[in-house]
């Protein structure tokens, strides 16, 4: 949640634009841009990897990591201290807030060398101009009552940066460890796929990706670095750096990132008021539409089979196809949205294109080729894995906005944002599952489209990776 | 009319026999002074709170059938999944104002060492219900809307008649969507259901127990199911002290009685004559708001339906009444054990401490059984014939 008045609403700057991707109607008119953050994520990264180095990436990390650990220690020690100069005198000296930050910047490159956003071995000291570094401001004067109830106040930003899992706060999934404990592929799955958070799931695919290829997907390293970037603003905000609380808002991904043209795009035009009757038994209304994807879903998967069938054949699926399978993504999308408080009001149930203020576009029907269309349903499991992790995500979204909602009667923009990014990628990852378009999912958390994306015009038409720049 | 009339002359006789007097009982010797008077003030705070729920429930949904429209714009859906959006609201709210009620009802029952459920868990404990009551109103609002925006003001015959086969339908499923029983393992009382099927005339009935003595010490069990679904169950606390083995095999008589006397095929029936007016009451009442085949008309419908309910409470309380004495006659008839059943009803009284003679307006509007008092009579009127 994000309860600070000036994080209210509007995180960034996007006005009312009308992009190709998405349009989002900004609620009100704070204005801020990820350069007026005081804890900034800087991404130099050229995606450029070693195979050898990514092969052993988490032996390689152990020395850091235990390093990066012995200095948590000292941080907390340090917070603690911080938090008692905050109370007396408003303020924390400036020689701890640099020990604290420096502490935040190296825990944020080790992570990325972690979790494979990043290439150099980041060794045993804060790095100048490591690919991925933060920006942090000097020390400014705190509210007393705000430090004093710190710790609490973190507790969700704290969880939904465990959700993500990027990390600072990724040491928190005490629940992996027990599930894998248990032993059994099911404990491992879900380990990679949930508690371990989106970034641990992201770079789980990465690795496969640039053993293959040599080179970080764009899509994966935006996403563990947009995870990276949210952990140390809810470290540097429980540390009382800044008394600014975290944002969520995947536009702050912006500077860094892109998002590539694709056949299915998110369209955001729904309000942040969320009546608090319709908040308090959000479930219990979604009942008839669950009953009914139930239904539907045993429909889709004979239609999927048979436009399975028809593109193997065809080279194409059949429009009549592609539109009852685009309507169910659009439905279960308007379902998912609805559900997590993404989306203000009771969805229709037919998944008319359109009707929802979190809708989902979707193109015509296009020639696909064979091969991707013969393994469709083994190309899909990655991104499935992802998706698991974003829903993950949205889930926590949910659990936290509700009694946000309930209290304020509205969603923070941040989080509906980044709720709608989840079903931007679950959406992706159905049509491609679905054969609604052979375009994989793009794992960058941005939900505006780039003005101009210049790998897909530099690439010849019909060449688009499989599982690489468009993951 | 004509129909419903001779409906109601066809269901309403039972095998108890109409010369039956019931004598004069002294309740304070049966129960005992003292107990009568601790059950009579335990059971006065939930009368109370009974009728303050009643005029909340009223009065919220008269708010509701005034303001509940304008939700409307809450809704992306069109006319009947709005609908269905206005009748989940409304039964929500109606959740949440029968919820201090419930925590009230909740900690009085504490208090008297009535139950032992934990708030929270008694908070959650209905999840479950509540989430089916909302997909019922949804299904009842799909059949409703949906006929009536084909049918106009045609729509509450057929209507009525789809209610009937839906409650048909979850009469026989829901046996088999039970998975919380297990299988009766008592020799004697199986042995006693096998005579006790014989001389009642009823096929292979398997008899299960709910084990709810962690929860509480109150005593039940019922009879549900139709044809091949037919099940008894017993509360396992009805199993236990202070009810006898002869007890028991009453209880047991009582439950399949049900079966032989075909009371929920009967019930279904009386279910028919009670929805094909109620749904004529509903056409008519909503009318003004464009009919039941426009969404604004779901706030004001669920308050013709909860007045409808309360209206007819007295006649749906007498019938009930009606079909529980018989079970307990022919109970009698089978265990020829007057003495058991009496017993039975001082166990009941002492488990759950529930009052022997409820006040006539608390039979006329909750008492779906007969007063454990009458039922004593009962059985002494039974001694005595025999």
């Amino acid at each position: 949640m994000e309860p600070t008045p000036d994080d209210r609403g509007g995180a960034l700057d996007l006005g009312a634009v009308d992009h190709r991707a998405i349009v989002v109607v900004h609620q009100n008119g704070s204005v801020e841009s990820a350069e007026q953050l005081p804890v900034r994520l800087v991404v130099r990264d050229d995606l450029e990897r070693t195979r050898l180095t990514v092969l052993f990436r988490l032996f390689l990390a152990i020395p850091v990591l235990v390093w990066v650990l012995l200095r948590g220690i000292a941080a907390f020690v340090v917070g603690f201290v911080n938090w008692l100069a905050v109370l007396v005198q408003g303020e924390v000296p400036d020689s701890l807030h640099d020990f604290v930050a420096s502490y935040i910047r190296y825990a944020t490159q080790v992570s990325a060398y972690v979790f494979l956003a990043a290439n150099p071995y980041p060794w045993f000291r804060c790095q100048k101009d490591y690919p991925i570094d933060l920006e942090i401001d000097p020390p400014v004067r705190q509210g007393r009552w705000g430090g004093f109830f710190r710790l609490l106040l973190a507790i969700p930003a704290l969880l939904l940066a465990a959700a993500l899992g990027g990390g600072f706060a990724s040491g928190s999934s005490s629940q992996g460890s027990a599930t894998a404990s248990r032993g059994g592929d099911e404990a491992f799955w879900f380990n990679v796929t949930s508690v371990g958070g989106v970034a641990a799931a992201a770079a789980f695919l990465a690795w496969f990706a640039i053993l293959a290829r040599k080179r970080a997907p764009r899509g994966l390293r935006d996403l563990v670095a947009f995870t990276l970037g949210y952990a140390a603003q809810a470290g540097s905000y429980l540390f009382l750096l800044t008394p600014r609380y975290p944002t969520s808002d995947p536009a702050l991904a912006e500077p860094y990132s892109e998002l590539p043209e694709h056949p299915v795009r998110m369209v955001v035009t729904d309000d942040l008021e969320r009546p608090r009757l319709t908040v308090i038994f959000r479930l219990f209304l979604a009942i008839p539409h669950i009953v009914w994807i139930l239904l539907w879903s045993i429909a889709v998967v004979l239609v999927a089979f048979v436009a399975w069938v028809a593109a193997l054949i065809t080279g194409r699926v059949p429009d009549a196809l592609q539109r009852f399978l685009g309507a169910y993504i659009r439905y279960g999308t308007h379902l998912g949205a609805f559900i997590y408080l993404v989306g203000r009001r009771f969805p229709g149930f037919t998944g008319r294109a359109g009707s929802y203020g979190i809708d989902v576009e979707i193109d015509p029907a296009e020639r696909q080729s064979r091969w991707r269309t013969l393994f469709r349903f083994f190309l899909a499991i990655p991104a499935f894995i992802l998706a698991g992790a974003l829903g993950g995500v949205a889930l926590v979204i949910a659990l936290l906005t509700w009694w946000y909602a309930l209290a304020t009667g509205r969603m923070p923009e941040g989080m509906r944002n980044l709720g709608a990014s989840c079903l931007r990628y679950s959406a992706q990852t159905y049509a491609f599952a679905l054969l609604v378009t052979s375009r994989y999912p793009y794992g960058g958390p941005i939900l505006r489209e780039a003005e101009r994306v210049e790998e897909t015009l530099a690439r010849p038409p019909g060449t688009a990776p499989l599982v690489g720049d468009a993951f | 009319m004509a129909a419903l009339a001779v409906g109601a002359f066809l269901l309403y006789p039972t095998a108890v026999p109409d010369d039956l007097t019931l004598g004069t009982l002294d309740v304070d010797e049966v129960f005992g002074a003292s107990f009568v008077a601790e059950a009579k003030q335990y059971e006065r705070f939930f009368y109370v709170l009974w009728a303050l729920a009643q005029v909340a429930l009223l009065f919220t949904l008269w708010i509701y059938s005034r303001r509940g429209a304008v939700l409307a714009r809450e809704s992306s859906a069109g006319p009947i999944g709005t609908g269905m959006l206005l009748g989940m609201l409304g039964l929500g709210i109606v959740w949440l104002v029968h919820l201090p009620f419930g925590v009230v009802a909740h900690w009085w029952r504490r208090r008297n060492e009535q139950s032992e459920l934990s708030y929270l868990d008694w908070l959650f404990e209905d999840w479950a219900i509540l989430g089916a009551q909302f997909l019922s109103i949804c299904i009842a609002l799909l059949v409703v809307m949906g006929l009536a925006r084909r049918l106009n003001d045609h729509w509450w015959l057929p209507g009525a008649a789809v209610f009937v086969a839906i409650a048909s339908l979850f009469t026989f499923v829901a046996p088999y969507l039970d998975f919380t029983t297990e299988p009766l393992r008592d020799k004697t009382l199986l042995a006693a259901s096998d005579e006790y099927r014989s001389e009642l005339g009823v096929g292979a009935i398997p008899i299960r127990v709910e084990e709810v003595s962690p929860d509480t010490d109150q005593a039940n069990a019922y009879a549900y199911g139709l044809g091949p679904s037919r099940r008894v169950v017993f509360w396992d606390t009805m199993l236990l002290d202070p009810f006898s083995e002869d007890e028991q095999k009453v209880v047991l008589a009582h439950e399949l009685a049900h079966h032989s006397q075909r009371h929920l095929p009967e019930g279904l029936g009386w279910f028919a004559l009670f929805a094909i007016p109620g749904a004529w009451v509903l056409m008519r009442t909503t009318r003004r708001r464009g009919g039941m085949g426009a969404p604004e008309a779901v706030p004001l419908a669920l308050l013709v339906v909860a007045i409808f309910q309360l209206a007819t409470a007295p006649l749906a309380n007498h019938i009930s009444r009606r079909i529980e004495a018989e079970a307990d006659w022919k109970a009698l008839q089978v265990t020829e054990d007057p003495a058991a059943l009496e017993g039975v009803m001082l166990g009941f009284s002492q488990t759950g401490l529930g009052d022997p003679d409820p006040p006539g307006w608390v039979q006329l509007m909750v008492g779906t059984h007969p007063a454990l008092a009458d039922r004593v009579a009962m059985a002494r009127a039974f001694a005595d014939r025999n």
